[in-house]
């Protein structure tokens, strides 16, 4: 593969000491922390989108326990969209390093949408903070209270397309221009694919969470939380079924929009026994999950057999993301890695030239005159026979004034006198005896 | 650097919006280290004394420090790092692979930071003063506290490296950190106490603000909360001076003689008395509103609060500013000059070129030809200078190159790092490019000559 444009790597080594097996955790710490990070972000989307609906269902309905599961899910989304952003934050820093080149140029492509990520995510936290904080308080305006919460889910869900956009596009060098952007990266196939997979992913981990969130509220002392917690299980069957039988579909539209340079190295290195492994563990957890669909005591070792096989099909979906991550930029890594050397191998020889250039140059000799005017910053605006920023000194020198009248000037300067230059502002810095022998130079040059 | 593509930010400039992200970050997270410390003694009192009214208090401040320092406080500060990555990638690439393990270490703290202030916040209803638990309930505040001024610990060793890295260049080629020296920079610890005092400061100061208006109706919390807090205030006044003044040390001469000039706006450079006497009054508007509130606290009106928040804001927001100013013409010290190329690679690049270096360049620009020559000047103008300078806007170089013609502009490309700006980095390129430069800035006052 010949890429047109790869930034260099950096001339800084990746802090591994020079050892493999650090390389080996920053990979492995990747993986774990991005899916964690993916986790609680599935999360926050599917209970903050659960949340607004249910309450909208108890209003209408006039029902308490949909108010109860509504506001019981408000706890899960303030700690998700906080854990969530932190464990955000590992994945970014590992990516920056080991994939800097990559990784910074599809985010530079994509801004200033990319700092949507910043500030469209502090406005959704604070409108989801006024979501939860005002729920009492707003119990009898309800249309604006879920106006707040719709705004607040709206936002979310806006996130992942710019992470979707900058992830598609750092992976798919092959597809950069000189003027690719945001939208154009958005718009893509491969990136409309991965967003449908996603969003309907984060509702079938949701679907999972509500299953365990509702078991454990089934034991409340409060019956009304108990029969939310009810709800809460029932609703999390259907939730986690629907969208896991639509990504089976969505899938493999994911895998097929690569480069195709990326899915034969993809298969070449094996990593397609995880889409395998995954999709047979996924199909044990859905038909679990059917058998028991009506029977309203879930119990806990089938609970807990469901969420422990689908966890398999999102690990070894994450792993094998990482699979896809190197069958993709390996081949533009190493270009950055060869313009970087020979960078710094052409920096190195120019630097060594400049350095023996210098030790043979004759120190020269400046006047006393010369080392004020350069060291006090005047050679910037002024030069002694040419017209600059300021006037040549040789015709400041025929004007005819006195070394005292030069100093004075220096200090408060009149550009009344030269009515065709930019004024000269005040110069308060420049010492005294400076300021005298440069007068006295001047005047030599008459 | 030459080698990303570019992201340019017209009219508000690169500064602007990287500055304003993180002036946010900086009262949010300095409210939120020095607040875990403040509440945490808050809390023991009133646990002590068994108060109901102060911790009810202490709840509400701590309400709202909850909200700004996970929605604001947290994602500036990520956004400090998204912005830079964005801006000066070749800068923040830089920082992340010298400092990267300790980045991890502050993250994990971080973790820890935020479990903690999660539970010791969302259990707070469930833990009521008065009953056993309550003790229990307040070791989650030591442990958030321990944790948010660790955090700052470690952030701060970054930024001290960036305007005093010390000996921290094993070897120039290939580049080879030495990880120990640039966490041990000489300014960190300095930094590290005056940052804290004034974390403790600001937090004190807000949470005084607070009092004041959570407790509208009820004199003796107000007076209780005022007089707490205030005490904090006063007793970090001393030890922020001293660690000022030891940090101050730290700074390069180059730094220092900067300081006029980097006070709010590069005309204090002419009047730097003026950039004094303004330091000076907010600081009398703080003593004054601190001591008004301090000493009547059931008397003191609203002014007196604002007045209070806004002049420590603005003393806070003056110090950052000069900070970040002070260290030009460099973005790391020594290394690497604000716009991202590299103190040791000047000599390749005036001898090469920068178009040369270029990846993100179309062909037809990578040789300078008379028709071409504006618009392979515009390109070295983003290349370099889109760093600090807008076209039009902010910091507008259309500006600074007015009434000069274009042999004028190309001698002052020629001086730009000259004693005249020292906060400049030099023009890296050859003498071709630089004529470039001129040809194209030239024509930027082309339309008002007339």
């Amino acid at each position: 593969m010949q890429f047109n444009f790869i930034p260099n790597d950096l001339p800084l080594p990746i802090p591994t000491g020079g050892l493999e097996a650090v390389d080996v955790v920053l990979t492995v710490l990747l993986v774990v922390a991005w899916l964690v990070h993916i986790l609680f972000i599935n999360v926050l989307l599917g209970a903050s989108t659960g949340s607004v609906y249910f309450n909208k269902r108890g209003a209408r309905e006039n029902n308490p326990v949909f108010d109860r599961v509504a506001y019981l899910l408000t706890t899960p989304v303030t700690i998700c969209e906080n854990m969530g952003a932190l464990w955000g934050v590992a994945p970014l820093l590992l990516i920056s390093v080991m994939f800097t080149p990559l990784f910074y140029a599809a985010a530079i492509m994509n801004s200033p949408q990319w700092l949507h990520i910043i500030y469209g995510n502090i406005a959704a936290f604070l409108l989801s903070y006024l979501y939860k904080y005002t729920w009492h308080k707003l119990e009898h305006r309800k249309s604006l209270h879920l106006a707040i919460g719709t705004a607040a889910v709206a936002l979310f869900l806006t996130l992942p397309l710019v992470f979707m956009a900058t992830v598609q596009l750092y992976m798919t060098p092959t597809t950069w221009t000189l003027n690719t952007h945001f939208w154009d990266a958005l718009f893509r196939a491969d990136t409309f694919f991965r967003l449908v997979h996603f969003y309907l992913a984060s509702f079938a981990v949701t679907g999972l969470f509500m299953m365990i969130y509702g078991t454990a509220k089934r034991k409340s002392d409060d019956e009304v939380t108990r029969q939310a917690g009810d709800v809460l299980v029932n609703t999390g069957k259907s939730w986690f079924l629907l969208p896991t039988v639509l990504n089976l579909f969505a899938g493999p539209l994911v895998l097929f929009h690569f480069p195709s340079y990326g899915i034969e190295n993809f298969f070449n290195a094996g990593w397609y026994w995880l889409i395998i492994l995954g999709v047979v563990s996924i199909l044990g957890a859905a038909y679990l999950t059917i058998k028991d669909f009506f029977n309203p005591d879930l119990s806990k070792g089938k609970l807990w057999s469901i969420v422990g096989l689908a966890f398999i099909t999102v690990l070894s979906m994450a792993t094998l993301r990482h699979g896809m991550r190197l069958s993709l930029t390996s081949e533009a890594m190493a270009q950055s890695k060869a313009q970087s050397d020979d960078f710094v191998a052409r920096s190195k020889a120019a630097s060594e030239e400049a350095k023996n250039a210098q030790k043979a140059a004759a120190v020269a000799t400046l006047s006393p005159a010369e080392v004020a005017l350069e060291k006090n910053g005047c050679l910037a605006c002024h030069s002694a026979d040419q017209k600059l920023v300021g006037p040549a000194y040789k015709d400041v020198a025929q004007k005819g004034y006195s070394d005292e009248q030069i100093v004075a000037l220096i200090y408060a300067p009149k550009p009344e006198n030269w009515p065709d230059f930019i004024p000269m502002p005040p110069q308060p810095q420049l010492p005294k005896e400076d300021a005298a022998i440069i007068a006295k130079w001047i005047n030599g040059l008459k | 650097m030459f080698d990303f593509p570019i992201f340019s930010m017209p009219l508000f400039g690169h500064r602007f919006i990287f500055a304003f992200d993180a002036i946010v970050h900086v009262f949010v997270s300095h409210a939120a280290v020095g607040g875990s410390i403040v509440l945490a003694f808050a809390q023991y009192f009133a646990i002590k004394n068994n108060d109901k009214k102060f911790d009810e208090l202490t709840y509400k401040v701590l309400f709202t420090l909850f909200i700004l320092a996970t929605a604001v406080g947290a994602l500036t500060g990520i956004g400090i790092w998204v912005h830079v990555n964005i801006i000066n990638p070749a800068a923040i690439g830089a920082l992340l692979r010298v400092f990267f393990w300790k980045w991890f270490v502050e993250w994990i703290v971080f973790n820890v930071e935020m479990i903690l202030l999660l539970m010791f916040f969302l259990t707070w209803k469930s833990k009521p003063i008065g009953t056993p638990a309550k003790a229990g309930h307040f070791k989650l505040v030591v442990g958030y506290a321990v944790a948010s001024w660790l955090t700052m610990a470690i952030i701060t060793a970054i930024l001290g490296f960036q305007m005093t890295p010390g000996n921290w260049l094993a070897s120039e080629f290939p580049a080879k950190p030495d990880y120990v020296a640039s966490l041990m920079n000489p300014s960190w610890i300095p930094s590290l106490g005056f940052r804290t005092f004034f974390a403790i400061l600001w937090a004190s100061a807000g949470a005084m603000v607070l009092t004041w208006f959570f407790t509208k109706d009820d004199a003796e919390t107000r007076q209780k909360g005022i007089r707490f807090f205030g005490k904090f205030l006063y007793a970090s006044v001393i030890p922020l001076l001293v660690f000022g003044y030891w940090y101050y040390l730290q700074f390069p001469q180059a730094a220092k003689d900067l300081f006029s000039v980097g006070a709010v706006t590069r005309r204090f450079a002419v009047d730097p008395q003026l950039a004094v006497q303004i330091t000076l009054g907010l600081v009398a508007l703080a003593v004054v509103s601190s001591a008004y509130l301090f000493f009547r606290p059931t008397k003191a009106p609203m002014l007196a609060a604002i007045g209070l928040l806004v002049a420590s804001g603005t003393l806070i927001g003056e110090f950052e500013r000069v900070r970040e100013f002070v260290r030009k013409p460099y973005i790391i010290y020594g290394y690497m000059y604000a716009n991202g190329i590299r103190v040791q690679d000047m000599p390749l690049i005036n001898k090469e070129g920068y178009l040369k270096q270029a990846v993100f360049l179309p062909d037809e620009l990578r040789k300078i030809t008379p028709e071409n020559k504006v618009k392979v000047g515009e390109q070295l103008y983003l290349f370099e200078c889109r760093y600090c300078h807008t076209v039009n806007g902010i910091n507008s170089v259309k500006t600074r190159v007015k009434g000069w013609d274009e042999a004028t502009i190309y001698h002052r490309i020629g001086q730009l790092n000259s004693p005249a700006t020292p906060y400049m980095p030099p023009f890296a390129g050859t003498d071709e490019e630089r004529a470039a430069l001129a040809a194209y800035l030239v024509t930027l006052n082309a339309d008002s000559k007339h």
